[in-house]
């Protein structure tokens, strides 16, 4: 008798066995699915650092239609623009821009920080003096 | 009540299997809350980010050709530009029933203003020809994945250098995030005064 002491209970062994099947897969769909779903604010740095970048640009063509701009220069627009809270209100990032200027071909380059990890975009243009 | 089977199995499968079963579809279902509690946050910040992306790529777009650039109270900004750039000639002709600009000076005037619509606790931004007062058709919010207001459009003139520097910052209501964008552009064919 003792070995017929599991035979009635075969089907709650096969239910079982098909739900905790079931519910191991769904905690791993769910589990899986929060996986590529970090936090990421670089898109939006990016951003700013871009629009830095046309500040900078637009300073380059109003100084070409005064004078030269060959050479480096500094970041001729808001020095207040530099630093962005868009990361986190707590942690603020300083943007850093260098730009070179050979014949009217600018180049301009934004770097930033975050944590141990450098970003940098770079931006290329020709400036033209604009005729009235 | 049950058939003895010899070894209680079924007694002992739901006392030991059921409360195992309601501890582990509660922490599925805590968790799962907070995946799509952050799905929606980020689907707010993509709305916040494109937004603020749309009205400063559209505003630094119509500044490229302005003359005149006029910075009025309760967060209005009035642009008039060029559509086709200014030549000798001043006028247009009809081929096949169109109006056809011919080197023609043509300008448009261009209004942006914050205006917070009733039933609303914040200001969007709406483009508009004319300054009457009516607001449709807003630029911002209103979006299903996240609503967002503007806290300010700040623009100011640089008329020695000729560089209108515009600073914008949307706020997410729903995360309660910030974005704020500056830029600058040059207005070669501004004229202070107009």
């Amino acid at each position: 008798m003792n070995r017929f002491i599991l035979s009635n209970e075969r089907g709650f062994m096969l239910i079982n066995v098909v739900f905790l099947t079931l519910i191991t897969s769904f905690a791993a769909m769910i589990l899986m699915n929060a996986a590529p779903r970090a936090r990421n604010p670089q898109s939006t740095l990016r951003l700013t650092a871009l629009c830095l970048a046309n500040e900078q640009f637009a300073e380059l063509e109003s100084l070409a239609a005064h004078g030269d701009i060959s050479g480096s220069q500094p970041f001729l627009g808001d020095n207040d623009d530099l630093t962005s809270n868009n990361l986190d209100a707590r942690n603020p990032i300083e943007f850093k821009v260098t730009t070179t200027v050979s014949g009217n071909r600018a180049v301009v380059k934004v770097r930033w920080q975050v944590g141990d990890e450098e970003f940098e975009i770079e931006t290329e243009r020709t400036i033209g003096i604009v005729q009235e | 009540m049950f058939r003895n089977n010899g070894g209680g199995f079924v007694v002992a499968e739901f006392a030991i299997a059921l409360p195992l079963l309601i501890l582990l579809m509660y922490s599925l279902a805590t968790v799962s809350v907070k995946i799509f509690s952050l799905g929606k946050g980020q689907l707010a910040d993509y709305v916040l980010e494109a937004e603020a992306q749309y009205v400063m790529e559209r505003i630094t777009n119509i500044a490229r050709t302005a003359r005149e650039v006029e910075v009025l109270s309760g967060g209005k900004v009035k642009f008039v530009y060029h559509v086709v750039k200014d030549k000798n000639f001043s006028e247009s002709t009809t081929l096949n029933g169109y109006r056809v600009f011919i080197n023609n000076d043509v300008l448009e005037t261009q209004y942006f203003m914050l205006y917070t619509k009733s039933g609303r606790s914040a200001p969007n931004l709406y483009a508009k020809r004319q300054n009457d007062g009516r607001y449709n058709n807003p630029m911002t919010g209103d979006n299903y994945f996240g609503d967002t207001k503007v806290n300010y459009l700040k623009c100011d003139v640089d008329e020695a250098k000729k560089i209108l520097h515009v600073s914008l910052e949307m706020e997410s209501l729903v995360t309660e995030r910030k974005i704020k964008l500056n830029t600058a552009v040059y207005m070669p064919s501004y004229k202070a005064g107009g």
